[in-house]
């Protein structure tokens, strides 16, 4: 429990209202499918920058840890106590800006993906939404890597990210980009100081340094209508038709090999308005309303590909751009012996698939239905076909775990996706499972740590799922020591460590 | 069942959030995208259908001991479901019910709030949920020439509940739904001073015994008669009939239908003809009981099959609001001549409720208002000059906050507008 006068004094600050250390606010804050985690002393909900400034002088001063988290859905959000408070950002959820002409959109943390995304596309723009869903923070700094189901045409979290405004662990409110000099949000790195490096590297701090209080983040044109024409009662959504100029497809080829000439053609050709390499296994899941369905589809569509497929998206600017993307693509398909699922031409299936992609809403069916646990292997963030390489490596341990019956028995084919038209790439292997099943822990346990000797020994890179001192200790040497600069930064942003950084980095020796 | 029977559904919870926003694929715009009013209002996650889940856990894990904070979160919430709908568009775990199950755990560990106290007393005392003599019950009906069901033959039962009986203004709507009634050839009674409370709300704010009590009068009531239909225009009346009622095994083959599904079905069947024209721009409000919770109940009983992922034997279906009382209300303003029904942005299953579900309305007035209060600004920003809807609960509550904020908005239940149509 906070010292009273410590308990005051951030009271003064947000309002009696606004903080609570009663065990029933504070248990809640302690719990994901993912773990659980000790209580934090207090839970506070700042309004304002100013409020998120004062708080953290607050525990810089009285040497209280602490954490700021948007939407918080992954464990990073966790601020264990004892000696810590969270910052849960709910209240700050504006649309600060849209800005048409210079295509830009500033945002507080609690703005979620789906409400941006629609304001948007009213005015013919559109954002890139993070994968894991529209339920998530529309702050480019928000999520883990900010990678999304659009990225081929609209790119991730790192790239889009323009000026913010960022509350140092010090207390310093910190305006960065253009916004540090201009007072305009329109760029991260200047005129003014760039630090998009410092706040960020290969993925976000996870809560370890600072608070991100406002951020602008980079915007595109949407070809499509201005509120998507959806029907139907929950679950059963999709659209009346699909709008002129969309197309929706899941194509299939006989071998990896085949599949990555189709995506180098299709970047080159720069058709696709999303690329995404589901397996069977995520394809069925996106599509059916509950597991049983679920495994329905999959059985059904894993008898109607030959091999490894991908879903592609075509947005046609124009008709005649609409025709073209839709010939290169026919093209691509007889050159690589590509096989399109006709259960995905279903205007009503493949119509629904369509928009539930485009706003990101069937990752929690896809990832967490099973058993509300989210399981699976992060690869990493590099060359397309480095990435796909490591993952296909991975396959075989999941392999054997379907085997011995530890998880679920949905294939092992791994998940990999283009960015920017296949100048990068990601790639991720789902394995659903249940939690309490006797052995599954210690076998997924042994599995992400081969998962992590193959990147390692083979030189993959650094995964996403690197945080924390050990992994990020383990995986420095491999990458310029990146370990060292980010602890550098780390002790000179932070020098009393008062940002709670276990899902990041420490100041440790 | 009881809370631990719902541990699995509970722990299946992945924070996700999505429970507190209406189903994102239908989100237009920045406004209106919240569902559930309590963690809109509150907003420390325990206010939220995940954070309930949590505190499900933590309880039967006896990580968590009775709090006023823990006892404020229970009872700040409406009931309205809009948590469970937005949930199941893509998990697939129950999160009302363990929310109801926890209410239910506090009534029986003796922690409820005192502000409950008089809504239980007078159903205990008199068999009505809100204040107001037994012998009075009836009063509404004086000089409408209806039988009583109890003494008399008819085919139809008309049940007013409790919020009509003993709210004057709300009088009109049953005295209108009577009268078309009839007007129709219905051989239609009432129960007069012998109907008695549903026992919904003493449901949902954890009283399950003196539901059960209310249910088992009412159906031996109703049983006498040899009736059965029963129709009622309250929205809670007509969850408990039809959902609670077969939930416990007790409604046997007694049809339940709302108001506005009979009206909707004598107009559609020819013995009504709303010929009157209304000139008005009206919007319509789904009450929770009616509208996403109006769904039939699934009976099943069976067990999870062990392996990794939630499939059930028998195959288990969730209820998700898709089946729920949307079409007939609508479809009656539709065949009034003049009326031109405009939508807001949050409706059917992901409607906003009123906020006078759940025992909010006494626990808690100023958070009922101000839910009812987000309704209508939501309800004028449509352009509508009107607020129509189909329960007395919304309709009291929108009045009544309609006046304290001196706003133009007129209300009306569906039936009002029917009756001046016909």
């Amino acid at each position: 429990m906070l010292k009273r006068e410590i308990y005051s004094a951030f009271e003064d600050v947000v309002g009696a209202e606004n903080i609570s250390e009663d065990p029933a606010i504070l248990e809640s804050y302690t719990r994901t499918t993912r773990g659980v985690s000790p209580r934090t002393e207090a839970v506070l909900l700042p309004k304002e920058t100013k409020e998120v400034q004062a708080i953290v002088k607050l525990c810089n001063r009285y040497k209280i840890q602490f954490k700021a988290s948007s939407t918080h859905w992954g464990p990073a959000g966790f601020a264990p106590g004892p000696n810590a408070i969270k910052m849960d950002l709910r209240r700050m959820n504006r649309i600060l800006e849209i800005n048409e002409k210079n295509m830009y959109a500033v945002v507080e943390p609690y703005v979620i993906g789906a409400q941006l995304q629609a304001e948007l596309m009213k005015r013919g723009l559109n954002c890139s939404v993070t994968g894991a869903g529209a339920n998530c923070s529309a702050l480019p700094l928000a999520a883990h890597e900010g990678l999304g189901h659009s990225c081929q045409s609209m790119s991730y979290g790192e790239r889009n990210l323009l000026a913010v405004e960022w509350v140092a662990p010090d207390g310093e409110i910190i305006r960065f980009g253009s916004l540090g000099s201009t007072g305009d949000w329109s760029c991260g790195d200047g005129p003014g100081p760039s630090l998009r490096g410092i706040i960020r590297g290969h993925v976000t701090p996870l809560g370890g340094l600072g608070v991100f209080t406002r951020a602008a983040q980079k915007l595109y044109h949407w070809p499509g209508p201005s509120i998507f024409p959806i029907e139907g009662v929950s679950p059963h959504y999709a659209p009346n038709q699909i709008p002129e100029g969309f197309m929706i497809r899941y194509i299939s080829f006989p071998s990896i090999d085949a599949r990555f000439e189709a995506l180098r053609k299709i970047g080159e050709s720069e058709i696709a308005f999303q690329v995404m390499c589901f397996a069977p296994s995520m394809v069925a899941a996106n599509i059916a309303t509950n597991n049983q369905e679920d495994m329905e589809y999959l059985e059904r569509i894993s008898k109607s590909v030959q091999g490894p497929g991908l879903q592609i998206i075509v947005a046609g600017n124009s008709p005649r751009d609409f025709e073209y993307k839709k010939r290169a693509l026919e093209q691509i398909m007889e050159e690589t012996d590509g096989k399109s699922l006709e259960l995905m031409e279903d205007p009503v299936i493949g119509g629904g698939q369509l928009w539930r992609c485009i706003r990101i809403t069937g990752s929690i069916r896809e990832t967490l239905r099973a058993t509300g646990v989210f399981g699976g292997v992060l690869g990493g963030f590099d060359v397309l076909s480095l990435m796909l390489e490591y993952i296909k490596q991975v396959a075989p341990l999941k392999a054997d775990l379907m085997k011995r019956g530890l998880v679920l028995d949905d294939g092992a084919i791994p998940f990999g996706q283009p960015v920017e038209h296949g100048h990068y790439g990601h790639s991720e292997m789902l394995i659903r499972f249940d939690p309490k099943f006797k052995g599954t822990p210690e076998a997924l346990g042994q599995l992400a740590g081969e998962a992590t000797n193959i990147a390692f020994n083979g030189k993959y890179g650094v995964l996403n799922s690197i945080n924390g001192d050990e992994r990020h200790d383990k995986f420095g040497p491999l990458a310029s020591n990146y370990h060292l600069w980010l602890r550098g930064i780390k002790k000179s942003f932070d020098p009393g460590g008062a940002s709670l950084a276990d899902s990041h980095i420490t100041v440790k020796e | 069942m009881a809370l631990e029977d719902y541990r699995s559904d509970m722990e299946t919870c992945c924070r996700c959030s999505a429970c507190k926003f209406i189903p994102l694929e239908k989100v237009t715009g920045y406004q209106h995208t919240y569902v559930c009013p309590s963690i809109a209002r509150y907003n420390f996650h325990a206010y939220s259908g995940g954070g309930r889940m949590n505190l499900g856990v933590a309880m039967l894990d006896k990580s968590l001991d009775y709090t006023d904070k823990l006892l404020d979160v229970v009872y700040n919430c409406q009931m309205c479901g809009a948590c469970d709908i937005s949930c199941k568009y893509a998990m697939e775990f129950e999160v009302l019910e363990p929310i109801n199950e926890f209410r239910i755990k506090c009534v029986e560990d003796g922690r409820t709030v005192p502000a409950l106290n008089n809504m239980i007393n007078s159903l205990r005392k008199q068999g009505t949920m809100v204040s107001g003599s037994k012998a009075s019950r009836g009063q509404w009906a004086e000089g409408l020439d209806v039988k009583d069901f109890t003494r008399q033959k008819t085919e139809v039962i008309y049940h007013a509940g409790c919020r009509t009986c003993y709210d004057q203004e709300m009088w009109k709507v049953a005295r209108a739904a009577v009268t078309i009634m009839q007007k129709a050839g219905i051989n239609v009674g009432i129960a007069g001073e012998h109907e008695s409370c549903c026992g919904e709300r003493a449901y949902q704010t954890g009283y399950k015994e003196d539901f059960l009590k209310q249910a088992r009068q009412n159906m031996e009531l109703f049983r006498k008669s040899e009736a059965r239909t029963l129709v009622t225009g309250c929205a809670d009346c007509y969850h408990a009939f039809k959902v609670l009622y077969d939930k416990f095994e007790m409604k046997g083959d007694l049809e339940v239908l709302h108001t506005t599904e009979y009206l909707d079905r004598l107009i559609k069947g020819g013995k009504l003809k709303p010929a009157r024209k209304v000139v008005a721009r009206v919007t319509y409000h789904d009450p929770c009981h009616l509208g996403r919770l109006g769904e039939s109940y699934i009976h099943w009983k069976g067990k999870k099959i062990p392996g990794h992922i939630r499939i059930f034997d028998p195959p288990k279906e969730f209820r998700r609001g898709t089946y729920g009382i949307f079409e007939p209300p609508r479809d009656v303003l539709r065949s009034i001549p003049g009326l031109k029904l405009v939508e807001m942005d949050r409706i059917k299953e992901y409607a906003w409720c009123c906020g006078a579900g759940g025992g909010v309305s006494e626990a808690n007035p100023d958070f009922a208002k101000w839910t009812a209060q987000g309704r209508l600004e939501e309800a004028e920003s449509t352009g509508a000059e009107a607020i129509v809807t189909a329960c007395p609960g919304c309709e009291r509550l929108f009045s009544n906050t309609i006046k304290e904020n001196k706003s133009v908005l007129r209300v009306y239940d569906v039936v009002e507008l029917l009756a001046k149509a016909i």
